[in-house]
């Protein structure tokens, strides 16, 4: 687990020219917003709108933030966001990481009983406006995002001027949207996505069960199930790479294999199913005792489900499962999903044999494990 | 603040277009209008039929299955169109299969053949060259992208040199036409050498042959000078494997009086030989075979029950791990589990003659499907469309294909449009007028319908009752 936010102290500061800044080397190349890391003995760049610090002692030549121990494992390549006044710091991209994200707003029309991220019904378009910037400070060598919220959608003018952003600075990057997909049964929406020139776009989006009553009682939002399908539906009709995202809860659980049988008769054509265990932070703490199913309880329903969905041609992952409780002929299609910094293992993980190749626990799960984790003793 | 869970809340429902049909031990199957379909207890579906208190999980299964819907809602609606269009879709591109007769020799003499054969040397009875060009014509005519040629007989290798010919034509034509354009050759491989197996190699040619079963069942059935029919079978098969690999070659049986005794026996054949797909065939009413000279003579109940043998031997097979794929079930299966048309032209609605697949005799005759070419053979035209000289609009257009077409049609024809297994099933206007005189058919005395309602009625019941076999379907479906 890597912690992403720090308090900062201060030297020479002034009001920054920016909030969001790509971490350089003192031989970084000079961009405004570059941030230069000091290193001992190494002589940094005079002019740089802003210096990092490893320690309270040093100091560069312009406005000064000093690290605190658990952000030093800033490097060049990533991106920071800090307040105006220089207490606080939160690393918005990790060069070397697989999974970063951006969170486009908090708002959101749906209220999953088992929401990772609540939603917060207040003004924060500037989110959308923050990204632009961090898609400004990327490095090159930044491959995947992932954007996520609330709902990344609902203010579509915002969301495509986004996009469209993304086309013209960093058209080399392989973007998901994780949206709930309501947007999509738009018609004026729909076509001006399809007119978005990114070559690696994908929107992901979550289906809860078959039955809509069931799936919109799921997202607490009435008539969720029937614009969610149109949208995906539309999706398909103008080619447009679409996942479809299967959270495993107490409630649909029975429902699994419906729901993967719907998908194969009515969605055949989505480029991925992902099949994901719980995420036990947000909305599923105080919910735990609707939401809450250990993976070991189901272990039958998850297999079935994934050989109807794989054997009918569609792409299959399994998302946030431990291997430990996961069948083992289905190992090759679990994902080490977790991001990094919600990713851990627990005691009783230390002599397990697979570890490498497991998702390992969110660490934001620390309330609820399942009693049946088990270290894998054989490979 | 949470509202409840809702499969509780569809206190009202209505029912979109189901069909059903009953099962034993009370069960039922209902099925909607594109295939989609759902087993449960008789009295379960009359609660939701009456409007009465069914469970909240039945009603569930069927509005997911769209078989009842929230008043008014539309996506229901939309996703049914959306499926009955894909499965349709096939109809736009129009005929695929172009089966050239190429010679009617043969060196066989079958006792269930359905074409009357000339002894070999006779060469009236090849197709000629000019025959064949105004044959391609038509090919290229059809606006479908997928294109089969296939050549049969007789013996179609008895004729190689125009196979050849037609080959290396139609590949010439295809340089500008660019159609998705594919070759099968149906041959009892007697007669294979090295060098027709060089020529399907370097052309894709897939090598489609007969093997009834075991050795005794298959010399009895096709009989030869030598009585070597079987040897021959199988030793081209081997040399079809060997040479291009088990892609290149399938094997096809046909069913008499002497195989429904022993099914067991007629897959493990196919299984000692490597191959993996079985086609349980019944036998044709038509040509030769309709004076049941050889071995016609069995009701549908007894191939019913050889089929149902046969089916439970290919499951065991399954369980124990050896791969084989019983093809009839898997066609039933891609209807009852994909938005997939699986191209089988005796199992489409409307009926696949002319339209899926088209036939040139020897001699230039345009038949709608091989069944009318050999109802031709014993004097009966009704399905000859025209020649080979005539135009491509006048032979699909004309009212020779048109009516048996609409006639036969599932949706309207009587006994089809209320059946649960119309989804599923096809219409086949050429043994309907074969045995009864009209393209449409009695359903209640159609030896077609018993047939096919038969084997969907036990694929069901298997399937509701084993989750192996399900399993197995549905992988088959998604083939």
């Amino acid at each position: 687990m890597i912690p992403l936010t720090g308090r900062t102290t201060t030297s020479h500061w002034l009001h920054p020219r920016t909030d969001v800044w790509r971490v350089a080397s003192t031989t970084g190349v000079e961009l405004s917003n570059q941030a230069i890391l000091l290193a001992p003995g190494a002589v940094p760049p005079r002019d740089a709108g802003l210096y990092l610090s490893p320690d309270q002692n040093t100091t560069g030549p312009g406005p000064t933030l000093h690290l605190p121990a658990q952000l030093l494992h800033l490097q060049p390549g990533d991106v920071i966001m800090i307040s105006d006044d220089g207490t606080r710091v939160r690393v918005a991209w990790k060069a070397e990481a697989v999974h970063n994200s951006i969170l486009l707003t908090e708002r959101c029309d749906h209220y999953c009983l088992m929401c990772s991220q609540p939603p917060k019904d207040r003004d924060d378009r500037y989110l959308y406006e923050r990204a632009k910037r961090i898609i400004d400070a990327l490095p090159d060598v930044a491959r995947a995002l992932s954007l996520t919220g609330g709902e990344p959608t609902i203010d579509p003018n915002a969301f495509l001027a986004l996009l469209h952003h993304i086309a013209t600075r960093a058209p080399q990057l392989s973007t998901h949207v994780l949206s709930n997909g309501r947007r999509f049964n738009d018609r004026g929406f729909i076509e001006r996505y399809a007119s978005v020139p990114l070559a690696d776009l994908m929107v992901g989006i979550p289906l809860y069960a078959a039955e809509p009553g069931l799936h919109d009682y799921i997202v607490q939002a009435p008539g969720a199930f029937n614009e969610t399908v149109k949208g995906i539906l539309n999706l398909g009709a103008i080619g447009a790479a679409t996942e479809i995202r299967i959270v495993i809860q107490r409630s649909n659980v029975a429902e699994l294999t419906e729901l993967t049988t719907f998908i194969a008769r009515n969605l055949p054509f989505v480029n991925q199913v992902a099949l994901m265990g719980l995420e036990m932070t947000g909305l599923a703490r105080p919910n735990a005792d609707l939401v809450w199913i250990d993976p070991n309880d189901y272990r039958q329903e998850l297999r079935e489900s994934y050989y109807i969905l794989s054997d009918a041609g569609i792409h299959t992952r399994i998302y946030n499962h431990q291997l430990c409780l996961t069948d083992r002929d289905l190992w090759p299609a679990t994902v080490q999903s977790i991001s990094d910094w919600k990713n851990d293992y627990p005691e009783i993980c230390k002599p397990c044999k697979v570890k490498d190749r497991c998702s390992g626990i969110f660490t934001t799960s620390g309330t609820r494990l399942s009693p049946n984790l088990s270290p894998v003793l054989s490979n | 603040m949470l509202f409840n869970s809702a499969s509780s809340q569809m206190t009202t429902w209505q029912l979109l277009p189901i069909r059903f049909h009953d099962l034993a031990a009370g069960r039922v199957v209902v099925t909607n209008m594109v295939g989609e379909h759902l087993v449960l207890p008789r009295t379960e579906f009359d609660e939701v039929v009456a409007g009465g208190t069914p469970s909240t999980r039945t009603l569930a299964a069927m509005r997911a299955r769209h078989m009842v819907r929230v008043p008014d809602e539309t996506l229901p609606l939309e996703l049914l169109a959306v499926k009955l269009h894909t499965q349709k879709r096939r109809l736009a591109e129009f005929t695929s299969l172009h089966l050239f007769v190429v010679t009617l020799r043969c060196e066989h003499t079958c006792r269930y053949c359905q074409v009357s054969r000339q002894a070999e040397g006779r060469d009236e009875f090849d197709m000629t060259r000019a025959t064949a060009e105004a044959a391609l014509r038509h090919v290229f005519a059809s606006p479908s992208h997928q294109l089969k040629i296939e050549f049969q007989g007789g013996e179609s290798l008895l004729n190689f040199d125009l196979i050849r010919w037609v080959v290396q034509r139609a590949e010439q034509i295809n340089r500008t036409e660019q159609r998705d354009l594919t070759f099968v050759i149906a041959t009892n491989l007697a007669l294979v050498d090295d060098a027709i197996l060089e020529f399907c190699g370097q052309h894709n040619i897939v090598l489609s042959t007969s093997l009834d079963g075991p050795e005794e069942l298959h010399n009895h059935n096709r009989r030869r000078p030598g009585q070597d029919s079987w040897q021959r079978a199988v030793e081209g098969i081997r040399r079809v494997t060997d040479r291009l690999g088990t892609d290149y070659v399938s094997a096809l049986m046909t069913t008499t009086d002497k195989s429904l005794e022993q099914p067991e026996a007629i897959i493990d054949t196919y299984v000692d030989l490597g191959l993996t797909h079985i086609f349980l065939r019944p036998i044709s009413p038509y040509g030769f075979a309709l004076r049941l000279r050889g071995g016609g003579r069995y009701d549908t109940q007894r191939w019913l029950e050889f089929y149902r043998r046969g089916l439970a031997h290919v499951i065991e097979l399954n369980r124990a791990g050896t791969p084989m794929v019983e093809v009839n079930a898997a066609i039933i299966a891609k209807k009852m589990y994909t938005n997939d048309d699986p191209g089988y032209v005796d199992l489409t609605s409307p009926a696949g003659i002319g339209i899926g697949g088209i036939v040139y005799n020897y001699d230039g005759g345009v038949y709608a499907s091989d069944e009318g070419r050999m109802l031709a053979e014993t004097g009966d035209e009704t399905f000859r469309l025209g020649t080979v000289h005539d135009s491509w609009r006048d032979l699909i257009g004309g009212h020779k294909l048109l009516d048996p077409l609409w006639e036969s049609f599932t949706l309207t024809a009587p006994g089809c449009d209320q059946c649960a297994f119309e989804p599923w099933c096809g219409a086949d206007p050429t043994f309907h007028h074969a045995t009864m005189g009209n393209f449409t058919g009695h359903k209640t005395f159609s030896a077609f319908c018993a047939r096919n309602t038969g084997i969907f009625t036990h694929l069901v019941e298997l399937a509701d009752a084993d989750p192996f076999v399900r399993d197995l379907l549905w992988k088959w479906a998604h083939r």
